[in-house]
């Protein structure tokens, strides 16, 4: 196929309600955006409408797409609303119950009525083989063909759609796993196998078996949709190769998603934080405190420096191991629904009115006073949608009066508090996870996006005392952001548990040389040319007798077991204040991460809006601390780079409304970033 | 009384914050398995009279509120100064505060103006501190003494100045001084988080804002915890369960409450609960009103009832506690107290099942009441050093619900245990090969709503001179108990090389020398059942079935539904067959509590009267005497009436009397240890 010469560049975020899509000129520097109600029943539609929008409306051929890569939430839907495949497992005997003990504790503290935990793959469906491992990768007892046929058989007549093999001990020795996936494919032809050591080999068969159980749950409906948004986009005339977002903040092919599906579950958060880097990056600024803020949900990441990951992330009532761009989530959002309790205190939340009917001030029947019918009553918002949806202000009142008439306040007083009483829940949930990276946030400034975003985030930032606060020009694009800039990536994974003085330098040099062969292989099977290629290799140790591990960074080129020990020492140090460097240690896992840096749009000349009339800034009135006072009305696409303003000040635009409160100042940089700071 | 209803929210997320920040601060900074697995730690903000306003509900253990600090901070005595980090792991000096040594707490004040507006406390359970085992608990330990080294509040630092002498003696009496410490640092870090963060809101709102507000949390707390109190219908409930201390060489010991539910309180009278015992069960409440150890299950309950509910100690102000001096859970000084968590467990069974008489659509049936730690030690081939691990917390079901089945091979009140993945065992301990580890079936309590599956663990040593340790295990006697039709789960077991010509039942495990080649199977506790197994929907039990939660034949037998060999609902089978057995029940009303044929026996031997007049007897003598005298009593009225003798309340006056006059030496006396 020949390509005509590229110069679009394009990204689409698959949400619930829309798909953003955003485009990129390289030539021009000009940023397209375009909002299409997402599809619940074939998720590709919607990047098809938005191909043919993009053609009819803006006249951009989709063959001039040189680069294409979205993000769909497919995979954690599936998973969330449990509508996924039936997925039998194959586990040692004995071990029958991996997914229903899990690891014991329970999610939610002092409730009697806590949920009991439902296994993603009941236990009519695990079946025991008569084979085990030792610790040490040795065969204990050997595995037999007739049983892993005869189990592999009766979960298949039992209604099983694919298998996933978890064996004790596999990361270790997988011989047990491939002979049985190979059995199981030799009599069952066509058949979806997963083998655990093959997708993910970490210590742990919990945690392992899961990953392989979500990969076949999602697996067969994810292959599909990949297959077929291939087809549609090839038929509508992409000829660029398609990518899909990963939890890593990575991309990958297509291909590569379809055979890893469960790679893709927290791409969508973990996009938006790969946005916000860029944007921080661009501007110089790496220690950012994420905030992403919609009707429902915040979700918070602490840039500090590098993005940060976790290897413990969790998606609905499931641990996930692989690697993921570290997200907290938060329950509230616009939506948060505020009320008084029997001793009459003000709650706001954790309940949100949703987007159905929604906070009353959109006038779809909803009379629950939200935290964006504060908003409404305050000033700070009259309409939403670049105006096109103007908000009720009698129903927003109406509603606040309910509980301000119980409270003795008026209308206005109760707005303000329950905007305070927002705050400061994100703040008590904000700070401890701050805490949990060690970091005082007043090092950082806080980016904020999603609907709601930049609306609260100044309030926060004083509650919180951050430097200042970037808001974005395309806060409701970040996620479709961060898929055009992300690069393609990959992690590698090795389970060593040994005392560090057991092991010595070839061992480890062999386990990354190892590594990094089948990092070439990820990177070539990609089939794209990359600007340039990392390879970011890595360790997690612990001290003996202990259980508190430290993921530590490595140099390039050949290793010595001494060298990692002092690396351990130092990193412990600098965590924790202290080192004790006469105590033996553990090496648990080697982990490897490629990189392969796609070239990222020239944002030099960018120009996110189209061009408007300046017009006469408006005033209008609103409410803030206690009083009623004048605040200044922009409209976001009239704000030029270098631009200067004074809080309180409302800016409006498509997408979001910005509140600056009275205290602070705001500037339009060079990428038409608002960058407020605090005056007083 | 609540004077700003928005300020306390917003206040009340502030104290949160700082509590959850110093809690991770604490968990960040320490590593050692009992803070980083079992989550045994905690951190608490405390009001000037020793009342916890906000505690951790995220990190940490789920028991901070009720913690009485008031006897710590009276024992700091006046001489308190800014910089001061005080220290304490003593029961006796706190008056239970901490309730056994294994648990050393630290705590500072905070002063503005030369004036303390409330104190930062932190605790952690140590891995060590000292006494007659490593790890320092042992369930068969006596007296206090032998349980580790007793820290009376003082000053580990004084004005900011670490007192070396205090520590180096503290650390030279534990198996684990570097870890202690390193405990203790970060318990200093947690402090030194929370005392910048409480400057922080103290120099934007002003001391009297914050201390008001300290008031008006616990207030509120204390309003919200009243009126879902008031919500149960006033009256006097009576309940008692047994703690099985046979473990310990000591029989069954009960354990007995009448509440009394008036004007928005909870009153609790243990009185009739066994005397303190010579093993490490005992827990010293020091009958403190609202005492953590005790009221779990109330707590739970406000929890669950008001999920909103403000977490602090204003929780707890409306339960008032009565427990007669000298008990098992108001010891008098000097009682060992390491294994007291089955004693609390106990107390919170008792306590539930009391409210359930109550509020019997709002509470659990009995869950497994096992909270156990299994540990081997076994000497390391090469070195010939002992190695030490655990080879998994041994918990059971919980009990059904009002609305739910029980959780499987887990209880809700104590939740936050975590196991151990089976491939990192193997891997800390070579010499030990797990061979099965998964539920129970078929041993949840039938139910509308089903009891949780116990689980089962088994394995093999494959080293000589291996010791296997265990404590809390409970319900090897008596299972956990149905409720409201619901029928009672299964007792735990412990089998020595199950289905070999060895196979030996040996109960529970104190301390047992395995050697090469043993295997050793436990299985745990099915929670019991609530409502009615007939009125279970069949395709539940079919469901149930097919995923071998229950077996085809309890099926039929408890739930009444036939299912047939290819694994369908046989519907007019079924029909007939919860007919009879509906018939077969005569009319008689489904019971309220079902404890099982074997407590219902020893029930019916052992009438509430007889244990009463018992306990009457004793109850004012010295220690020793009312201890053998429990003992005596027991043992000789257990003995007429297992001969078939009948024994009335009013003839044990007169049986102790022979004991002390003629029998008093007899063997079940007072066991030597």
């Amino acid at each position: 196929m020949s390509e005509p010469a590229p110069r679009y560049r394009l990204g689409v975020d698959i949400g619930g309600t829309f798909t953003d899509v955003l485009l990129f000129d390289d030539v021009s520097g000009a940023l397209t955006s375009l909002k299409v109600p997402s599809n619940r029943q074939d998720p590709e539609q919607a990047i098809i409408t938005g191909l043919e929008a993009l053609r009819d409306r803006h006249q951009i051929e989709p063959g001039k797409i040189g680069y294409f890569s979205h993000g769909t939430t497919l995979g954690v839907n599936t998973l969330l609303e449990r509508d996924g495949a039936q997925v039998g497992l194959l586990v040692t005997k004995g071990f029958r119950d991996i997914l229903e003990l899990r690891r014991l504790r329970l999610p939610q503290a002092n409730n009697l009525y806590a949920p009991r935990p439902r296994a993603l793959a009941p236990r009519r469906r695990v079946a025991e083989v008569n084979e085990r491992m030792g610790f040490d990768g040795r065969v204990i007892v050997p595995i037999a063909r007739d049983d892993v046929i005869a189990q592999a058989r009766a979960l298949f007549d039992g209604g099983a759609d694919n298998i996933a093999i978890c064996f004790l001990h596999s990361y270790r020795n997988g011989d047990h796993e491939s002979l049985a996936k190979q059995w199981i494919l030799e009599e069952f032809p066509g058949a979806y196998v997963i083998a655990s050591a093959e997708l993910w080999p970490q210590q742990r068969e919990y945690e392992r078996a899961l990953v392989s159980v979500i990969n076949g749950y999602i697996g067969a409906r994810m292959g599909r949709y990949f297959k077929t948004l291939k087809e549609k986009a090839t038929a509508a005339g992409v000829g660029a190769r398609i990518f899909s977002t990963k939890s890593n903040g990575g991309v990958m092919s297509v291909e590569a998603a379809g055979r890893r599906p469960v790679e893709t579950l927290l791409s969508g958060p973990a996009s938006g934080v790969i946005g916000a880097a860029f944007i921080g990056h661009l501007m110089g600024d790496t220690r950012l405190l994420t905030l992403d803020m919609g009707g429902t949900s915040v979700d918070m990441a602490l840039i500090n420096g590098e993005v940060p990951y976790s290897n413990e992330n969790t998606v609905g009532d499931f641990t996930v191991v692989l690697p993921a761009v570290d997200v907290s989530a938060i329950g509230a959002g616009g939506g948060s629904v505020a009320w008084l309790d029997a001793e009459g205190v003000l709650k706001v939340g954790p309940r949100s009115a949703g987007a159905y009917p929604g906070p009353a001030c959109y006038g779809r029947g909803g009379t629950e006073p939200t935290v964006t019918d504060a908003y409404a009553v305050l000033g700070i918002m009259t309409s939403i949608l670049g105006g096109e949806m103007r908000l009720h202000l009698d129903k927003a009142r109406e509603a606040l009066a309910t509980i301000g008439t119980r409270l003795g306040l008026t209308v206005e007083q109760t707005a303000d508090a329950v905007l305070q009483v927002a705050t400061a829940n994100i703040y008590a949930e904000a700070v401890p996870q701050l805490a949990r990276r060690g970091v005082d946030a007043k090092d950082f400034s806080l980016l904020c996006y999603g609907a709601a975003g930049p609306t609260h985030s100044f309030m926060l930032a004083r509650e919180l005392n951050l430097r200042r606060v970037i808001v974005p020009p395309m806060p409701g694009l970040l996620c479709a952001l961060g898929c055009l800039v992300a690069d393609l990536r990959a992690d590698f994974v090795r389970s060593l548990w040994h005392d560090s003085r057991a092991m010595n330098d070839d061992q480890i040099n062999a386990t990354y040389d190892q590594f990094s062969a089948e990092a070439e292989n990820w990177l070539a099977a990609q089939n794209v040319d990359v600007l340039e290629r990392r390879i970011v290799r890595s360790i997690d140790m612990c001290y003996q007798g202990q259980s508190f591990e430290l993921n530590v960074i490595l140099p390039d080129g050949p290793l010595t077991i001494a060298q990692i020990e002092t690396l351990f020492h130092d990193h412990y140090e600098r965590v924790y204040g202290y080192a004790d460097r006469s105590s033996p240690l553990r090496i648990l896992e080697a982990r490897l991460q490629v990189i392969g840096s796609t070239r990222k749009p020239d944002f030099s000349r960018l120009r996110p809006f189209a061009a408007v009339s300046g017009g006469e800034p408006v005033t209008r009135r609103i409410y803030e601390n206690g009083e009623g006072g004048e605040a200044s009305v922009y409209q976001r696409a009239a704000l030029a780079p270098g631009f200067r303003f004074e809080g309180p000040a409302i800016v409006e635009q498509y997408d979001t409304t910005v509140y600056v409160p009275a205290g602070f100042s705001a500037t339009i940089d060079r990428w038409y970033n608002i960058i407020g700071e605090r005056t007083s | 009384m609540i004077a700003d209803k928005i300020g306390l929210e917003i206040m009340s997320n502030r104290f949160q914050a700082i509590v959850d920040e110093m809690a991770q601060a604490l968990f960040r900074t320490a590593h050692t398995v009992f803070i980083k697995e079992t989550q045994d730690y905690g951190a608490a903000l405390v009001s000037t009279r020793g009342e916890v306003f906000a505690a951790s509900r995220r990190y940490g253990v789920l028991m901070m509120v009720g913690k009485p600090m008031d006897d710590a901070i009276r024992a700091m005595g006046e001489d308190v100064r800014e910089g001061d980090i005080f220290i304490s792991n003593d029961p006796e000096a706190t008056r239970g505060m901490a309730t056994h040594l294994s648990d050393v707490y630290l705590w500072t004040p905070v002063f503005e103006a030369g004036a303390i507006i409330c104190y930062l406390w932190t605790f952690v359970h140590m891995t060590d501190v000292g006494g007659r085992v490593s790890g320092s608990i042992a369930p068969s330990s006596y007296e206090l003494t032998q349980e580790g080294i007793r820290i009376p509040p003082q000053k580990l630092f004084s004005e900011g100045v670490l007192n070396e002498t205090f520590l180096k003696t503290f650390l030279a009496n534990t198996r684990s001084s570097g870890q202690n410490w390193g405990d203790m640092k970060a318990c200093i870090a947690a402090l030194n988080t929370a005392m910048r963060r409480m400057r922080e809101i103290i120099a934007r709102f002003g001391a009297p804002t914050v201390s008001k507000s300290i008031d008006d949390v616990l207030n509120y707390a204390e309003a919200q915890s009243r009126r879902v109190i008031a919500t149960v219908p006033e009256g006097v409930y009576h309940f008692s369960d047994f703690i099985e201390g046979d473990v310990a060489g000591l029989g069954l010991l009960r354990i007995n409450l009448t509440l009394t539910v008036k004007d928005g309180e909870f009153h609790m009278n243990f009185a009739g609960t066994a005397p303190e015992v010579r093993a490490a069960l005992n827990l010293p409440s020091f009958s403190k009103n609202g005492h953590w150890m005790l009221v779990t299950g109330v707590v739970n309950w406000l929890c669950t009832r008001e999920p909103s509910i403000a977490y602090n100690a204003g929780l707890v102000r409306p339960l008032k506690i009565s427990i007669p001096k000298g008990t098992i859970i108001n010891p008098d000084a000097g009682a060992a107290c390491g294994a007291r968590y089955s004693t609390s467990h106990k107390v919170c069974d008792v306590i539930i099942g009391a409210l359930a008489q109550a509020v019997p659509d709002q509470l659990p049936a009995t869950d497994s009441g096992q909270g156990g730690i299994l540990m081997v030690a076994m000497p390391d081939p090469a070195t010939s050093e002992t190695r030490v691990s655990v080879i998994q917390p041994v918990v059971g079901g919980s009990g059904g619900r009002p609305m739910a089945d029980g959780v499987d091979g887990t209880m809700v009140i104590l939740n936050f245990l975590k196991n151990v993945p089976t491939e990192l065992l193997e891997r800390e301990m070579p010499e030990v090969v797990i061979r099965r580890y998964g539920l129970r079936e078929d041993s949840g309590g039938a139910g509308r709503y089903r009891g949780g599956t116990g689980a089962v663990i088994e394995f093999e040593t494959h080293s000589p001179f291996s010791t296997v340790t265990a404590r809390n295990l409970e319900r090897y006697l008596f299972p956990p108990a149905g409720r409201q039709g619901g029928q009672p789960g299964s007792t735990g077991y412990t089998l020595l090389n199950p289905g070999t010509p060895e196979e030996k039942n040996i109960g529970k495990i104190d301390i047992l020398q395995v050697g090469l080649g043993d295997v050793i199977r436990m299985g745990t506790q099915g929670g019991g059942g609530y409502g009615d197994p007939l009125e279970r929907p069949p395709e539940q039990v079919l469901s149930d079935v097919l995923d071998g939660y229950v077996w085809r034949s309890s099926a039929e037998t408890a739930y009444g539904v036939v299912i047939a060999a290819d694994g369908v609902l046989d519907v007019a089978a079924t029909q007939e067959l919860r007919n009879r057995m509906r018939a077969a029940r005569g009319g008689k009303p489904l019971k309220a509590i079902d404890y099982g044929p074997v407590r219902e026996a020893y029930n019916a031997l052992w009438p509430t009267e007889l244990h009463d007049a018992i306990s009457a007897e004793i109850v004012g003598l010295p220690r020793v005497q009312r201890q053998t005298g429990h003992q005596a009593l027991y043992a000789e009225i257990g003995r007429r009436l297992e001969a078939g003798e009948k024994v009335l309340p009013g003839q044990v006056p007169m049986i102790y009397k022979e004991l002390r006059e003629h029998k008093l030496m007899s063997r079940r006396l007072a066991r030597p240890l």
